[in-house]
């Protein structure tokens, strides 16, 4: 009989992209020394481009100095793929995960955030699909909904994946997304005619996908975001 | 599965170690040493070559970017060094022996797409031996012979004793893998 596997979950909100990366160093150094379980940040950026450690800055198509002014940060991370945007209306999950625990590598790990993305797709009668080789990410037909990007350090993950509820499409014509020229860019708004319920509820549909294709028995979701954001502040 | 154990016998033949018998899965070479975190180490007198391990290239997909540390630099048993990037993710590359980088794989860094494109060919001189006349140099196609990664000096002979061999690897990437 294997032991239960717990799933903590935070909800974020909106929160700006250089205080989740302290966030999520933080916790890859707590779940390194087993001082926390297996979890997940559930939330959104205001307007945002990051590159991955390629640094395929190549891939964003106005000055660097232009962002500020439609309103954007820009940030270089350690994490894999190209470059990409956050932004409202796009929901983002970051899990903490030890893969050794359950057995994955950075493979399966990226395969099973795919399938994640794709399960929640469905509840809305959207097709969604993984990515052909070299197009990491879910799509539909020709049009990609969902980001992958990932960083593996001592088998402990941290970045993770962003699905596009309703974003403002418009930024992401600053960008080649993902370094890929020839594919659009779409969202859930986009793909259904179907009544999206409130964000809080896509973002929890969205969590409980994720937790049934890794196999969690248990959710514990933390709704007390101050607590975690408070454990940056003491470091400061 | 057939081919992967013919490369991995001549590649055994042509470093003059035995492989381990295994009807399935990755290959393990003895004679190497290996660290938890899936990396394998050869070591001649005061100096250590290694690279990430079969077990390691399938569990990552194919390898599109290694990072590599510079020369000189010191590197410590347990801590990262470098990288690679396969499917849209970054996965650190701890160092199993502590000591200082006198040589990094440049063929890795130069051509990023080569570490994983079946469909790339090079010539390897120095392998001629094993009838490969054409052959991609690569993390994924290749880990323990041409997609070696980097080599130390080493700074504390001892460590290696912290080591796996390659029966306990072996079992030990047997027990991961039946995890899932």
């Amino acid at each position: 009989m294997r032991t239960p596997r717990t799933l903590e979950v935070w909800k974020l909100g909106t929160v700006n992209y250089l205080k989740s990366l302290k966030l999520q160093d933080k916790l890859v150094s707590e779940r390194k020394a087993n001082r926390i379980p297996d979890t997940l940040l559930s939330l959104q950026h205001p307007p945002t481009y990051t590159l991955g450690k390629r640094r395929t800055d190549h891939n964003l198509l106005i000055p660097e100095a232009e962002l500020k002014s439609i309103g954007a940060e820009l940030h270089y991370t350690q994490r894999g793929g190209d470059i990409t945007f956050h932004g409202p209306h796009q929901a983002i999950l970051y899990p903490i995960l030890s893969l050794r625990s359950i057995g994955f590598g950075a493979r399966s790990y990226v395969e099973a955030l795919e399938r994640s993305m794709i399960e929640f797709s469905s509840l809305y009668g959207v097709k969604a699909r993984a990515g052909n080789k070299c197009e990491t990410g879910v799509w539909v037909g020709d049009r990609k909904i969902g980001a992958i990007g990932v960083r593996i350090s001592s088998g402990i993950t941290c970045h993770g994946l962003a699905f596009n509820i309703d974003p403002d499409m418009k930024y992401f014509e600053h960008i080649v997304p993902c370094g890929i020229a020839d594919k659009e860019v779409t969202s859930l708004r986009r793909e259904t005619d179907a009544q999206l319920p409130s964000e809080e509820v896509i973002h929890e549909q969205l969590v409980t996908c994720l937790a049934k294709v890794f196999s969690y028995d248990d959710v514990v979701v933390k709704e007390d975001p101050s607590v975690i954001l408070n454990i940056l502040e003491d470091d400061d | 599965m057939a081919a992967r154990f013919l490369w991995a016998s001549r590649v055994a033949s042509h470093l003059r170690i035995s492989i381990a018998q295994r009807g399935f899965a990755s290959v393990v070479l003895k004679d190497l040493k290996y660290a938890e975190s899936h990396e394998w180490v050869k070591i001649d007198g005061n100096k250590a070559t290694f690279g990430i391990t079969d077990h390691a290239q399938d569990h990552l997909g194919d390898v599109v970017y290694v990072e590599l540390p510079d020369l000189g630099r010191s590197v410590s048993q347990g801590e990262s060094f470098g990288a690679v990037e396969s499917v849209k993710a970054t996965s650190d590359i701890n160092s199993p022996v502590s000591g200082k980088v006198v040589e990094v794989n440049e063929v890795l860094s130069e051509s990023p797409g080569l570490v994983s494109s079946f469909d790339s060919w090079k010539v390897l001189a120095h392998v001629k031996d094993l009838n490969f006349e054409k052959l991609d140099v690569t993390v994924n196609t290749s880990p323990y012979e041409d997609g070696w990664i980097i080599k130390v000096e080493l700074s504390d002979a001892e460590e290696a004793k912290k080591l796996m061999d390659s029966d306990k690897y072996s079992k030990f990437c047997e027990e991961e893998d039946a995890k899932h």
